[in-house]
């Protein structure tokens, strides 16, 4: 048996992922005999699959009923906690080659399912009624004046206004509650003059039912109202269904994690434990196809990795013995061990979901805009409807009210408020799916306004990782390509301990150089001046701090109390060491362009930008890398301080050019808040800490390329569809106005427009075709 | 035609019994996981 079954026979969990199955809730829900519980199946492909999965389960005995939905993957089981534990019926669907885990978010899934339920119910009760008052209506608009016996017409009156009746109950509560709600609280909201028209409607026509010759006149609109609703709660279905469709990529992020690991224990055999049971420096076993629980370290073995929902890098990737590997990423070959390094909170998984619902967050932000600026439009509408009543009350005050309907049905600003949430939030839903993570919706509007283009260069030109060329000591040179003679290991441990304090990724290179981290030496006082080095006081056995070591750039080494004096073969080399007696190594380091680099410079300058280059690395070093580009001499700029590179960008900016600033997140801080947007670019970046706009994930450079052509093709689509829907209000507020816009017309029309908002803003959510969307600038 | 006074009263009672069935199968989940039901003829047991 699954040992990770085992744990949830424990009747403590079940309330996680099961709720009681009785009728009547029982205080004691404990107690319950007979449980409904909803787990996540995996390996279902088709819809045969789902019938597979439901034999499978309703073979155990003591399982009642179970239903698989084949489009969520999901079954749930209602099952006797007297005859049957989960254990039974989960071994037995692994059997039938199923593997399921516990749905965690049953309970909360169930909230937002009746939801779903009660909308659609909403809909088919609108839908119904409308088809049979229009039955009723019919004969009068066909009929010659006098064919119908004036008995007959009230009786299709009386029958038009019972069947309006489920629809005012029902269908139209979404509408007046909302309303009313903002009323309460003092706001004009979209939902005031669609409730308002609901009720001026069915009060007019009600009167005209019981009493046709009193002060409304004796006309009905009840096919109107009916068809006005049914096709408001169209349009609201199809847009939750379409904004689902691009936000939908969180939801499948958070569900990650699985709920039991596999641990090693002390003696070497292995145990399943709760996720929350694991510490740090745990060792677990994970099998192919498993999900890692918490980020960590590759002890053994070999395999490949899939990490498309974080970094949005599709291609599986390679992991060998002391690689990082990634919570809520996928093992895909082989049975490896890792090592517990971070958990829950701390992990870069986490991060991502934290970053993710942060910009969500800022939605209700632009709605309350949207609002604001709705609100003396709303004012006007209802103005204006007042007016236009006035204005034909003379004639026939039923008539003269549902002209006044028409005004405030088609003015709404539905469409209007639309516009520019639903280009953006489409945009953003791509990006997070390409693993580009917009911190806040709204900085796709600065992007879009991007001229100039600001690459550092260490970590984002090239990769982080840097591969140690050349190790230079007062003992000899080494060199990388001759392995025959094995590197000093007494140098190389003294800079890895003070280098792994660090996370510039020239530490990062010299830390790899010493992989054992558990004999590091301890230090103290570790510094950190950024872009410049580190420094700090190994501690000797007795716990005091000993020597000073400093490790970095030549000036800040040279900063030291000890005059260091390096070496002139040295003087190139990028990092060096040095204690209080002096000089003690150099490395130099070679970098890696990123593959895409070249290409994704084309693209940016197809689309007309200016791009720089600037870097804290000594010119020699930056030269090399502009030469391999082709970069103009003019647009390059090397050993920047911190300081200088927020200058130069500030210089920029007095030329009037709206700059990105396209940077590893490390040392680049006050220069990536100083640009107009900002781009924090690699695989390392820590994402709490990161203030940039945009956390470019992955090692994919064409990705800063094509967030701006997007952002562009964003601000063009919110400008077609801001023209669009003022032309829309403008075109039907005059006609409705002078009374040739029937309610039920005005509610299609307010229906569709909105609808046609939200369909053109989802081009921008479909992925780009080929790699070379960045040059079809649009 | 005095038939319609009888129909038209009974179109309404016949909606509203329509009206409920739709109740039962929307909160009963009818609607969900539409295309499993349909394949459930093929099944062989």
């Amino acid at each position: 048996m699954n040992a990770a079954y085992a744990l949830l026979d424990d009747p403590q969990s079940w309330a996680a992922f099961s709720k009681p199955f009785n009728s009547v809730p029982s205080p004691d829900a404990a107690s319950s005999a007979t449980w409904e519980s909803q787990v996540v199946v995996q390996g279902m492909h088709c819809a045969a699959c789902a019938l597979n999965v439901e034999a499978a389960l309703c073979s155990v005995p003591g399982v009642k009923q179970a239903t698989v939905n084949g489009a969520t993957h999901r079954a749930q089981i209602t099952w006797s906690a007297h005859e049957v534990r989960p254990s039974q019926w989960l071994d037995a669907l692994s059997r039938a080659g199923y593997q399921a885990v516990p749905a965690n978010d049953f309970v909360s899934r169930q909230a937002g399912q009746a939801q779903v339920r009660q909308q659609l119910w909403r809909w088919l009760v609108a839908g119904l009624c409308m088809m049979q008052v229009m039955m009723y209506a019919w004969p009068v608009y066909v009929a010659e004046p006098g064919d119908i016996a004036p008995n007959m017409l009230s009786l299709l009156k009386w029958a038009s206004w019972v069947l309006t009746l489920p629809v005012m109950f029902f269908a139209t509560d979404v509408f007046t509650k909302a309303a009313w709600r903002d009323l309460k609280h003092g706001r004009i909201s979209m939902d005031l003059p669609v409730a308002l028209g609901i009720w001026v409607t069915f009060i007019v026509s009600s009167a005209a039912v019981f009493d046709p010759d009193g002060l409304l006149g004796g006309e009905v609109y009840f096919d109107s109202l009916t068809m006005f609703v049914f096709f408001l709660l169209t349009g609201r279905w199809l847009e939750t269904r379409l904004r689902e469709r691009t936000a939908g990529s969180l939801e499948a992020l958070i569900n990650r994690l699985p709920q039991s690991v596999q641990r090693q224990t002390k003696q070497g055999g292995l145990e399943t434990v709760a996720l929350h049971q694991l510490r740090v420096g745990d060792v677990l076993q994970v099998h192919p196809g498993e999900v890692f629980a918490a980020d960590g370290e590759l002890l053994q073995g070999h395999t490949w990795v899939e990490e498309a929902l974080l970094t949005g890098e599709s291609a599986p990737l390679e992991r060998h013995a002391g690689d990082t590997l990634m919570a809520g990423s996928h093992n895909l070959r082989e049975t490896i061990h890792m090592k517990v390094l971070r958990l829950g909170e701390h992990t870069r998984y986490a991060d991502i979901v934290r970053l993710m619902q942060s910009a969500s967050l800022h939605k209700p932000r632009l709605a309350a805009l949207a609002d604001s600026v709705a609100k003396p439009f709303l004012a006007a509408v209802l103005l204006a409807a007042g007016l236009s009543a006035a204005l034909a009350w003379s004639t026939s005050p039923g008539h003269a009210l549902m002209v006044a309907v028409s005004v405030l049905i088609v003015t709404c600003p539905c469409a209007l408020s639309l516009a520019t949430p639903a280009a953006m939030l489409a945009a953003a839903g791509r990006l997070a799916r390409q693993g580009v993570l917009l911190r806040n919706v709204q900085s796709l509007e600065g992007l879009a306004q991007v001229d100039a283009v600001v690459f550092d260069k260490t970590g984002t030109l090239t990769e982080d990782r840097m591969v140690l060329q050349t190790l230079i000591t007062p003992q000899g040179v080494w060199h990388l390509n001759d392995a025959a003679s094995p590197l000093p290991s007494a140098v190389l441990k003294l800079a890895a301990s003070l280098a792994r304090h660090s996370v510039h990724p020239f530490s990062r290179a010299v830390a790899q150089l010493w992989p054992q981290t558990e004999d590091c030496l301890p230090m103290q006082a570790v510094q950190e001046e950024v872009g410049q080095g580190v420094s700090g006081r190994v501690v000797n056995d007795q716990g005091q701090a000993v020597r000073e070591l400093r490790l970095g750039a030549l000036a800040f080494c040279q900063s030291g109390q000890a005059p260091c004096l390096v070496p002139l073969k040295a003087l190139t080399a990028q990092v060096h060491l040095c204690d209080d007696n002096g000089w003690l190594a150099s490395f130099e380091f070679l970098e890696r362009l990123r593959d895409d680099a070249v290409q994704s410079l084309q693209a940016l300058q197809d689309q007309g930008l200016k791009l720089f280059l600037l870097s804290g690395d000594t010119a020699a070093a930056v030269d090399r890398i502009a030469n391999r580009l082709q970069w103009p001499q003019a647009q390059v700029q090397a050993r920047c301080s911190p300081e200088g590179k927020l200058q130069f960008v500030k210089n920029l900016q007095a030329q009037g050019l709206h700059v990105a600033m396209v940077g590893d997140g490390f040392n680049d801080m006050p220069v990536l808040a100083g640009a107009h947007v900002s781009f924090a670019f690699g695989e390392a970046v820590p994402l709490a800490q990161a203030r940039s706009d945009v956390v470019v994930q992955g090692h994919h450079l064409m990705a800063v390329a094509d967030t701006l052509a997007l952002a562009q093709r964003t601000q063009t689509v919110v400008r077609h569809n801001l023209i669009w829907a003022a032309t829309y209000n403008a075109v039907c507020v005059p006609l409705a106005f002078m009374g040739y816009l029937p309610p039920w017309l005005a509610g299609l029309g307010m229906a569709l427009s909105s609808l046609v908002v939200v369909l053109y803003s989802l081009q921008l959510a479909r992925p780009p075709r080929t790699n070379t969307l960045a040059t079809q600038k649009g | 035609m005095d038939i319609l006074y009888l129909l038209i009263p009974l179109s309404v009672v016949l909606v509203l019994f329509v009206l409920i069935a739709l109740w039962w199968a929307v909160h009963k989940g009818q609607f969900e996981a539409m295309e499993g039901e349909g394949e459930r003829i093929l099944r062989n047991d």
